[in-house]
């Protein structure tokens, strides 16, 4: 199992009401999840678990056999660089880096996903490159451009590349195509899933347009699950 | 490493931001170590406005007072020393050379200085510099003057004008030496001394000038002409002060005692240096204020960049939520700025000294010609280095302020971006 999660419940602070309560959540290996829900289902608090910047005082969260809630926080951070790439909604991009450093960005913070890269390409900007072009953002300009001045498109393209750099075995991607045209919300998902097909990695992919639900091995309503949801909210599409 | 690489092209891409931020730290460097080194040689230079000279000797006063009168032409001696007793002391056998003063008259509000053709031997300035005649030839004739660079300059004199001595400080019509005028015979080059705001004549001329005169007023009845006075005899009776030369400067405790013990008058002799320092602990007070005030302007180049980078730090929290997804620790991203507080202290530090050894090497000819302090350009004095430690120091300190800020932004957002 990439992720298992059991008796979960998450707590600002203790004696705050539950923001998260999930009794079991498992996700194999390999496996592309769909996890929709509206605002204030608890989404970023789930992926917030799952990457380990913050830990829940009940429950267990395993990630990759690694019970994230037993490591220190320095550790889940070298957890975090190590097995997870993630993608934001937009605005995914350090604004001074180039394209290609912005690509090898995880590298500096990861050793073990600095050798895979190298493992691939005899270097970090040729593996960056290639990734680039799998993703079909092979024009050499685009490469020397500021990243401010790529369309939002070709930035979740190369967010996608950095997420991953180095084959992580699990990628978080959290709406990430929210700010997309629907025409290529589909084609930037089929590349998502010809990469993590190629590196073997897991997907976690979450967005309140139901529309995509159909392209994904399993959907997860998180509204549903979470039983600290109100009840208001459950069941919404939109929030 | 991979954070400074960070940081630095951080500080690349707001470049116009970073430039004015390291410009005022630079610019403030500058100042404090230029104060620095201005306020040293000004000090060293004051030291040395007389060199050379291994006592000074006057009527009995303070160190201080005889310095000022004979050195720096300011106030009046207590009495005179009679002609006598300066042969005898210059006679002494550890006496290698002395120069005899004679002061009380002015021009125009510059002290007149009667000497002998020994002040041009042995006059010293500025650590072993020599008077030099920058027009001209030194006096030869009874009634020559040799002026000091600044009464040449605002007086506006050449070589061969008259000029009317006046009888005292004061220059009143009642008391000048109208009948015995003198005639410019050489200008000094500038030296940033007194000497600078003398006139010199012969020791000669003083009491030529004077043949006719009594307690301060001329004799009634009395009339010398300058021709006639030519032909008396114009020993002087006193002087006012003498610098004294040694053989060896080993004796110099000696003679100073021998001098101060001397029965036949009472007499003071200084040793110039003492004296000198002594002085410059009363005047000196500015220099530190001056230093203080420039470590201000230090705090405050900083304080600039503490604004910089606390200001860019809300438009930034994207960019530490971005760094903490692909695996940043908070630590991390205390070190990009930090790594930024530095490489802007850093620049600041050695742009500011790039810029003053630029301005010393451009206003080192004006600085000595204009105040005669001589600025070397030496690399920085173990006291600069700490200056510039000190700077580093407090740059790294006011670093740690936004810095800490943006660790506890970076652990409190996670990975989410809030605008």
């Amino acid at each position: 199992m990439v992720i298992e999660i059991e008796d979960l419940e998450f707590r600002w602070q203790p004696g705050a009401p539950r923001v998260l309560a999930i009794e079991d959540l498992r996700v194999a290996q390999g496996e592309r999840l769909f996890i929709k829900g509206p605002s204030g289902s608890g989404k970023s608090t789930l992926l917030s678990l799952i990457s380990g910047v913050t830990t829940a005082a009940t429950g267990s969260v395993r990630v990759l056999d690694q019970a994230l809630e037993r490591l220190g926080s320095i550790k889940r951070d070298h957890f975090r660089a190590d097995h997870i790439g993630y993608i934001f909604q937009m605005f995914n991009l350090i604004p001074y880096l180039s394209v290609v450093d912005n690509v090898t960005l995880p590298c500096r913070f990861s050793a073990r996903r600095r050798a895979n890269a190298l493992s691939r390409s005899r270097d970090l900007d040729t593996e960056a490159r290639r990734l680039l072009r799998q993703l079909d953002m092979d024009h050499p300009d685009l490469h020397r451009r500021a990243v401010t001045t790529l369309s939002v498109g070709q930035q979740q393209r190369v967010a996608a590349a950095r997420a991953l750099m180095g084959a992580p075995e699990l990628l978080i991607a959290d709406e990430p195509t929210s700010a997309l045209d629907a025409d290529r919300r589909e084609s930037f998902i089929q590349l998502l899933f010809d990469e993590c097909r190629a590196s073997g990695a897991t997907l976690v992919f979450v967005s309140h347009d139901a529309s995509l639900e159909p392209l994904f091995d399993r959907t997860l309503d998180l509204a549903a699950v979470n039983r600290a949801a109100p009840p208001a909210l459950a069941g919404m599409g939109e929030g | 490493m991979a954070i400074l690489s960070l940081a630095w092209k951080s500080l690349l891409n707001r470049r116009f931001t970073a430039l004015l931020t390291l410009i005022s730290i630079a610019l403030s460097v500058t100042l404090l170590v230029g104060v620095e080194r201005l306020r040293t040689e000004a000090r060293a230079s004051f030291a040395s406005t007389l060199s050379g000279t291994d006592l000074i000797v006057g009527a009995r006063s303070g160190p201080v007072q005889l310095l000022l009168y004979s050195v720096f032409r300011i106030g009046d001696a207590t009495n005179n020393i009679s002609w006598e007793s300066y042969q005898d002391i210059a006679a002494h056998p550890k006496v290698d050379w002395t120069v005899p003063i004679s002061l009380g008259d002015s021009h125009r509000g510059f002290r007149v200085l009667g000497t002998t053709g020994a002040y041009f031997e042995h006059y010293r300035y500025a650590r072993d510099r020599r008077l030099v005649i920058d027009q001209g030839q030194r006096f030869e004739d009874l009634y020559d003057a040799v002026l000091g660079a600044e009464v040449a300059e605002k007086l506006g004199y050449q070589i061969g004008d008259a000029i009317i001595v006046a009888h005292g400080a004061s220059d009143v019509s009642f008391a000048r030496h109208d009948d015995k005028p003198f005639r410019v015979s050489g200008i000094l080059a500038r030296t940033g001394t007194p000497v600078d705001r003398t006139v010199h004549v012969s020791l000669e001329a003083i009491e030529a000038i004077h043949v006719d005169w009594q307690s301060g007023a001329r004799i009634p009845g009395l009339s010398i002409s300058a021709e006639q006075a030519r032909a008396m005899d114009l020993t002087p009776k006193a002087i006012t002060a003498f610098l004294v030369g040694l053989k060896s400067k080993i004796a110099t405790f000696q003679v100073q005692r021998f001098i101060n013990e001397y029965p036949e008058e009472p007499l003071s002799a200084i040793l110039p240096g003492v004296a000198l320092s002594q002085l410059w602990d009363l005047i000196g007070i500015a220099e530190n204020a001056l230093l203080i005030v420039s470590a201000f302007v230090v705090v405050v180049g900083l304080f600039g960049m503490l604004t910089a980078l606390l200001t860019s730090l809300d438009e930034r929290r994207r960019e530490m939520a971005i760094l903490r997804s692909v695996g940043a620790r908070p630590g991390h991203v205390f070190a990009l700025i930090m790594g930024e507080a530095g490489v802007l202290t850093l620049l600041g530090l050695v742009s500011g000294m790039a810029l003053l050894y630029l301005s010393l090497i451009l206003g080192q000819p004006i600085i000595e010609s204009r105040f005669g302090i001589f600025i070397p350009l030496g690399g920085p004095t173990p006291y600069e280095w700490i200056l510039l430690g000190a700077v580093l120091v407090a740059g790294v300190l006011v670093g740690s302020i936004p810095s800490y800020r943006a660790y506890r932004l970076s652990l409190a957002d996670g990975l989410s971006v809030r605008i």
